[in-house]
């Protein structure tokens, strides 16, 4: 029997998740299973990384490791040991990452390294590692560096993380240019304010005032987890085989004004 | 001359097998960006800095080997 239309299917793609214990890469995680896919799983956080697992389809076919992503000689091995357990990747979802609220008066150089390094350099070697040869797929594959609306738009107090967003946008643009002729698309994806449990006790989702107000910036009300993921399983999929080096704002309409 | 090709193979990023007299700018993986790259591994790996006039020259990958180790 001819299987169905779904160009949005990622069966037989083995796709690498950054910061795969929590939040909105752990949904990734579990829609892109959803989908078909094979999965390597990282992320510092060990015990996290093995609840993902058990909400994952058939995590019998994935692969994970606890590792932190700024040791680059640690994260090439595993990479390779990942690619010989699972197979060549096709996709990349680069999610990990920090946050903070910090006024510009009050930010020290160290801060800055500190999320230039994890916003910024972990995903850049970590594509690096996944686009090697003997590790990416024949057949090329796609790169998500995991922006923000921060990243394009101003905010008090956001300028350390913002500056590390829009790096990646620019980033993201560069490496579509240098990466095609592998047949290895790259963007970004932009989110809004998405609830996931850890932004739930900080403060702008907490207090009911704030919510509100953050609440006023999304026409659509604020994102769930899967409205990233599922975002993310069509930059990975076939249905985008013509997108590259672009940016997708999903974000209820936060852009729009 | 088996570490070169090595070399040679990930600066192109070649799977497929790579003989001496082979005529490199025949390769699907010959490009701009693989020339640079072997720009840089002659650099970085033979301490061997080449014009690009000089390397236009350069037919086979022997050639890039004897520019390499004949400095």
């Amino acid at each position: 029997m001819e299987k169905p239309f779904n160009p949005f299917s990622l069966e037989g793609k083995v796709i690498v998740i950054s910061g795969a214990a929590s939040g909105i890469a752990r949904q990734c995680a579990i829609n892109c299973s959803k989908m078909g896919a094979k999965l390597i799983l990282l992320d510092l956080n060990e015990e996290g990384l093995k609840e993902t697992m058990t909400m994952v389809e058939r995590p019998e076919e994935h692969y994970w490791a606890s590792v932190n992503l700024l040791d680059y000689e640690k994260v090439g091995g595993i990479v390779k040991e990942a690619v010989e357990k699972v197979g060549r990747i096709n996709g990349l979802l680069n999610c990990a990452g920090i946050s903070t609220t910090n006024l510009f008066k009050l930010t020290k150089p160290e801060e800055l390294d500190k999320f230039f390094h994890v916003n910024v350099y972990t995903g850049y070697f970590l594509a690096q590692e996944c686009t090697k040869m003997g590790n990416l797929s024949k057949e090329g594959g796609s790169i998500v560096f995991f922006s923000s609306v921060a990243g394009s738009f101003g905010e008090v107090g956001k300028s350390t993380y913002g500056m590390t967003k829009a790096a990646l946008l620019n980033l993201a643009k560069h490496l579509a240019c240098e990466m095609a002729r592998k047949n290895v698309r790259v963007n970004s994806i932009s989110p809004g304010a998405i609830c996931t449990p850890i932004n739930m006790n900080l403060p702008h989702m907490k207090d009911p005032e704030k919510r509100a107000a953050l609440e006023a910036q999304h026409l659509l009300g604020l994102g769930e987890t899967s409205d990233i993921a599922n975002a993310c399983i069509y930059l990975l999929s076939d249905a985008s085989r013509w997108v590259t080096g672009t940016n997708l704002f999903v974000d209820g309409g936060f852009s729009v004004r | 001359m088996e570490k070169f090709i090595e070399l040679f193979a990930e600066a192109l990023e070649r799977e497929g097998e790579i003989k001496m007299e082979d005529e490199f700018r025949n390769y699907d993986e010959w490009s701009s960006i693989a020339y640079l790259s072997v720009i840089a591994m002659m650099d970085e790996e033979y301490d061997v800095q080449i014009e690009e006039a000089e390397f236009k020259k350069l037919r086979t990958v022997q050639a890039v080997y004897d520019a390499c180790t004949n400095k």
